[in-house]
């Protein structure tokens, strides 16, 4: 076993609290498939067979009965954690470190791609890297997001980025944020890497490849309590601290001792004495234009792989959330009406739709770019368009839902109208009801 | 009369270039090349104190040459050098080369003037003259290149045409990792660069830095990759449009073209100019800024990294010159003769009618014209220049020897050192790492501050001085000739820092280490505005060109006052003090112009009556006269031989109405301070003079009544 997968799948959505009000982010389902299951599946296409998955309680309930998860042939081990307990990801690392026996590839249950995995993990393995991790250009959300009038503002603070000539070294990581008095960067990087590209407009995919002794300095640093908040940018900026290296050059000698005594030291990877070796023998080097050897005698190395084409994307915002709907599906080859589900021929349905198990779409319906959940009833004379129909929905005859999100159990009435429009699980929209832009959950009507 | 020359035709093209107006006629306008033919710093004294810097040897072809064989090779068509320091040297250098043949396709117009201090002064120069019709390219006289610009230029052209005349400047580097040897530690820069549009939005020099710091406004233009580059030369050469030499204009403080370059990233935002770079991965550009420089750029050309540069290829087309290219990179002119054993290793070229005598091992190393050389010598990068002779038993390592040195028996040179025209050092002798010898006494430097203003005055009084100082044989051998120039004596920093940079500052190959932190002081800062000289000194230089170009151009004299109005604000000066700067600068101008042998009636129709308007503006208050009579009174106390003359100049003045009678007469009566004073004012003339202006007064004081 090269690599231990760690999937996070313990996080509560903050930052689209309209949609996981009721159902955990990681049991959303997209594209009728949960969330969690498209990670889960980029893990088993490339051959991984047994996945750590650190979630909560209620998630773990759920992934018992979900018929999706069932299928997933991997070994599950759940580790659940409380929700309350506000563990960061590298708690959680922490929490599960006696079960990690290699390195580790540590997902997030939000991200969607179809990234060549090999790539990220190629560079972990050529560089003998301390961390690997995977970047994607922003993607541009185009569809119009319920309950958001206008374009939204990117109001975001950039997070910049810089990397070798290469493309691959990671060098430098801040958000503008902190960056008020300027970016600095201190000359000795420059004249190891003299040609820095600072990107900015990159997503962090929040998959990283990360060596086992990161784990284990982890468990020695009790500060640290999120992955990518706190360990990535420490990482990044320890590579060219002189500490490390220098003194990881003594550490032949006086190995032991040193290694008690400084704690961060344990975080630059141990190279086998064989690597060693090889590096010494071979006249490969990293870099031209010195004649120093190759990484600069660093041993600390984090490397990232940018991607530029492809899907990328992580689901943690409402207008992520419809974007993927709409784009996820495209991913994989499956008939997009379920065997099970009962569609009347007189209904017009677009390619582009999904149509799950176990629905009743009845005559002279409309379905056009939409994704319709499982069990859902959809009576006569309905139009859906860009719109994204939950599990267990009914939707009475002569309604219009356009640009909308129907959350799961809600019934829209006769003849309602509505465009760009949240409704909540579980909500009831008054028949001949015209709304649009607006969100409406559970406040409304007490559970 | 050259320069002349360059007016008339520049004027006569100027009207074939209205009557064909319209775009497509600019782009096929003769591309023009201003090259500045002085450095404005003494990084190379006191080598240069006998030879301008763009003319020294390297690979036995001055400088200059190179410089404006590359912009021949780049298609200039028109180049316009501009000379300051030994104008007539380069000038003569320039007549006899083949640039100024009529055959040449590249027209050269050389301009002198004794009052450029900068590369500002140079560029406002060309904008007064308006010289440039369009794009031009600017370079140092010290450049050595073969980049093809061509790319460039287009690149340039086409995005002054896709952004209405934004782009300003084209920057060209060359792609040179930092380890480099060619790389020169004091030019060290770091530039931000947004990727897509080659835009220039952070410029620094990175020289003692440790850390650098990028404000955050360059990330803001929009774009989403930005590049920071450290692993860039800078060829000093730059493409220009038309309104740079304008905005030199207009901001008087530019001296130098980082001033401008980073005044233009300040006031980006203001101004809408914007600066781009344009890196060349396989050229080869590089300026010749120190000694250090000078040893990596010559073993280049000598390894033929600025092919078709190559020391064989006699592209001065000088008679005599031709040399044969052998295997190991070893270059032989006609007429060379090597005795018996010696050996040329690797990287060598020997000038004509040079003569090497037996078991001399020579490597890296370039030897001039009509060298002669002894036996059992050991050379290794060593730049001998023309008619040096080096006895027997002889080991140079990494020095240069200018031309009619003479290096007796038994001597060592070790790394660095420099012997400097006509030095004489041994016998046997070893001189330590670092050493320069001149025939300059190195005080002499001190003592004629502004040698730029008068060198021809200079010479006499220096041939007086080194008959009285004595060579000190423990330094330069019994037989030796020279001064040192030391490298660390310890009552004159400046001294130290000038030595110094001679060689500039060795490559350090661990950027942390402490060393480097001793050498803070950049010296690239031209000598003249720097911030630590007076600003008092500065202006009145200032002053000085002002009053001598409003005198070339016949520029109004309320234009005059305007300027000096504004030198006054940028330098910060008092109303006294413009005054008596202004009156001295006014009543010493017939000097400079004519030197100091004048008769007093010369001198007096000198003082052109021309400045009345621009005195009468500023005298007003009755302070004002008397700031104005003291400095009068001062000058005329520094030249004692010009008293006659000082009666019949205020004279004038009081006629033109700048001085008041009862002013001059109470300047008279405040009386003395000191003895010198005291007899100026028993001068005859002016006592005739005060006792005729008593006697009007009371006169007209009658009259009144």
């Amino acid at each position: 076993m090269e690599l231990q997968a760690v999937l996070m799948a313990a996080g509560g959505g903050s930052r689209m609290t309209d949609l996981t009000y009721n159902t955990p982010k990681a049991m959303l389902p997209v594209g009728n498939k949960p969330l969690m299951w498209y990670p889960l599946n980029l893990l088993e296409k490339v051959g991984f067979e047994e996945v750590i998955v650190i979630t909560t309680k209620e998630v773990q309930k759920a992934m018992s009965t979900d018929l999706k998860i069932k299928d997933v042939k991997m070994k599950l081990d759940v580790v659940s954690i409380q929700e309350d307990g506000d563990m960061g990801t590298a708690d959680a690392l922490r929490h599960i470190q006696p079960k990690i026996k290699t390195d580790i590839l540590v997902l997030s249950c939000d991200l969607i791609t179809d990234v060549a995995l090999h790539e990220v993990v190629d560079l972990f393995r050529a560089h003998n890297a301390t961390m690997a991790m995977l970047m994607s250009k922003a993607h541009e959300f185009t569809e119009t997001v319920p309950g958001q009038k206008g374009k939204k503002k990117t109001a975001e603070q950039r997070d910049f980025v810089g990397v070798d000539k290469s493309g691959k070294r990671l060098l430098f990581m801040a958000n503008e944020a902190d960056l008020e008095d300027g970016l600095s960067i201190r000359k000795s990087i420059m004249r190891k890497h003299p040609r820095m590209l600072i990107k900015t407009g990159l997503v962090d995919a929040h998959l990283y490849c990360l060596k086992k002794a990161v784990v284990d300095f982890l468990t020695e640093n009790k500060s640290i309590s999120s992955i990518r908040g706190e360990l990535v940018p420490y990482l990044v900026r320890k590579q060219f601290s002189k500490t490390v290296n220098s003194q990881k050059l003594k550490d032949d000698t006086d190995d032991q001792t040193q290694e008690k005594n400084d704690g961060p030291l344990l975080i630059s990877s141990r190279d086998e004495p064989l690597l060693q070796l090889a590096q010494e023998r071979s006249c490969w080097n990293d870099h031209r234009g010195d004649m120093s050897e190759a990484y600069h005698g660093g041993k600390l190395r984090c490397y990232v792989h940018i991607m530029d084409q492809g899907l990328c994307c992580r689901v943690n915002t409402l207008a992520a959330y419809i974007e993927v709907n709409r784009l996820a599906p495209k991913l994989f080859e499956e008939p997009s009406v379920h065997p099970s589900a009962d569609i009347s021929e007189r209904c017009q349905m677009g390619s582009d739709s999904i149509i799950g198990a176990v629905c009743h779409i009845a005559d002279k319906t409309s379905i056009k770019r939409s994704t319709i959940g499982n069990f859902t009833t959809v009576k006569e004379k309905v139009k859906v368009t860009n719109s994204i129909i939950m599990h267990g929905v009914t939707i009475e005859e002569g309604c219009n839902i356009q640009g909308s999100v129907i959350c799961s159990n809600a019934v829209i009435g006769r003849g309602a109208d509505l465009k760009y429009c949240l409704v909540g699980n579980g909500q009831h929209i008054e028949p001949e009801g015209k709304r649009e832009g607006e969100l409406s959950y559970q406040t409304e009507q007490p559970n | 009369m050259a320069s002349k020359g360059g007016k008339q035709s520049r004027s006569a093209s100027g009207l074939s270039c209205r009557k064909g107006a319209g775009d497509q006629e600019e782009e096929e306008q003769p591309l023009q090349a201003v090259l500045v033919a002085d450095s404005f710093n003494r990084r190379f004294f006191p080598v240069t104190k006998d030879q301008p810097r763009a003319l020294l040897p390297l690979g036995n072809v001055a400088m200059i040459d190179y410089t404006l064989e590359f912009l021949t090779s780049t298609g200039v068509q028109e180049t316009f050098v501009f000379c300051c320091w030994m104008a007539s040297k380069i000038k003569a250098h320039l007549q006899k080369s083949k640039w100024c043949r009529p055959s040449s396709p590249n027209t050269v117009h050389i301009i002198t003037s004794d009052l450029y201090r900068s590369l500002g002064d140079v560029l406002r120069d060309v904008d007064a003259k308006s010289l440039v019709r369009s794009d031009f390219i600017l370079v140092y006289g010290d450049v050595v290149s073969n980049i093809d610009i061509s790319q460039a230029l287009q690149e340039h052209r086409h995005r002054r045409k896709m952004d209405k005349n934004i782009s300003v400047m084209t920057m060209i580097f060359k792609e040179s990792s930092p380890g480099h040897r060619s790389r020169c530690e004091e030019d060290d820069v770091i530039v931000a660069v947004d990727s897509k549009s080659q835009q220039i939005l952070h410029y620094q020099k990175t020289q003692g830095l440790k850390k650098l710091q990028f404000p955050m406004n360059i990330f803001h233009s929009g774009s989403e990759e930005f590049e920071i580059r450290h692993d860039l030369l800078d060829s000093h050469i730059s493409i220009c449009s038309p309104q740079v030499a304008e905005l030199f204009t207009d901001n008087f403080d530019y001296q130098t073209r980082d001033d401008f370059v980073r005044g233009l990233l300040v006031n980006e935002e203001i101004l809408g100019n914007q600066i781009h770079v344009h890196v060349t991965q396989d050229g080869y550009g590089v300026r010749v800024s120190n000694l250090l420089m000078y040893d990596s750029v010559s073993s280049d050309l000598v390894r033929r990294w600025v092919y078709p540069l190559t020391p064989e290829a006699n592209f001065t087309d000088q008679e005599g010159h031709s040399c044969t290219y052998s295997r190991h990179n070893v270059y032989r002119a006609s007429g060379v003769s090597l005795g018996h054993g010696s050996q040329m290793e690797e990287n060598v070229l020997i000038g004509c009618d040079t003569s090497i005598g037996a078991n001399c091992y020579i490597s890296n190393s370039v030897i001039g014209d009509n060298c002669i050389i002894g036996d059992n010598v050991v050379l290794d990068h060593a730049y001998i220049w023309n008619h040096v002779h080096i006895a027997s038993n002889v080991e140079i390592i990494q020095s240069v020897i200018c031309n009619k040195a003479e290096v007796k028996e038994g001597v060592t040179l070790k790394k660095q050192c420099v012997l400097a025209y006509d030095v004489v050092i041994g016998p046997n002798i070893s001189l330590p790492e670092g050493t320069v010898v001149s025939m300059h006494h190195p005080e002499e430097e001190e003592e004629d501050d502004d040698e730029f203003l008068s060198d021809d005055a200079e010479v006499g009084q220096r041939s007086d001085k080194t008959k009285q100082k004595v060579f000190n044989p423990a330094e330069v051998g019994a037989e030796g000739k020279g001064y040192i120039w030391k490298a660390s004596s310890l009552d004159d920093t400046e001294e130290e820092e000038l030595s110094q940079c001679l060689w500039g500052l060795v490559l350090n190959p661990d950027p942390e280490s402490d060393s480097e932190d001793s050498d803070t002081d950049d010296p690239d800062d031209p000598v003249i505005p720097s911030p630590e000289m007076d600003d008092v000194k500065v202006f009145h230089m200032e002053v000085l060109g002002t009053l001598q170009r409003g005198l070339e151009e016949n520029i109004s004299c309320d234009n005059l006052v305007l300027e000096i109005n504004s030198l006054k604000y940028a330098y910060n000066i008092s109303l006294k003090e413009v005054m008596q700067i202004l009156t001295r600068v006014v009543l010493e101008y017939p000097f400079q112009q004519q030197g100091t042998h004048l008769t007093p009636s010369q001198y007096v129709t000198l003082l052109l009556p021309k400045w009345a308007p621009v005195f009468k503006n500023y005298v007003k208050r009755a302070q004002d006269h008397l700031d104005c009579l003291s400095a009068f009174e001062e000058h005329f106390l520094e030249q004692e031989s010009h008293w006659a003359a000082m009666v019949k100049v205020l004279m004038n003045m009081y006629e033109l109405e700048i001085l008041e009678e009862e002013m001059i007469l109470r300047w008279f009566s405040q009386g003395a301070t000191s003895d010198k004073s005291r007899q100026l004012r028993k001068n005859q003339g002016l006592q005739k003079f005060i006792q005729w202006l008593e006697e009007a007064e009371e006169s007209s004081e009658e009259d009144g009544e």
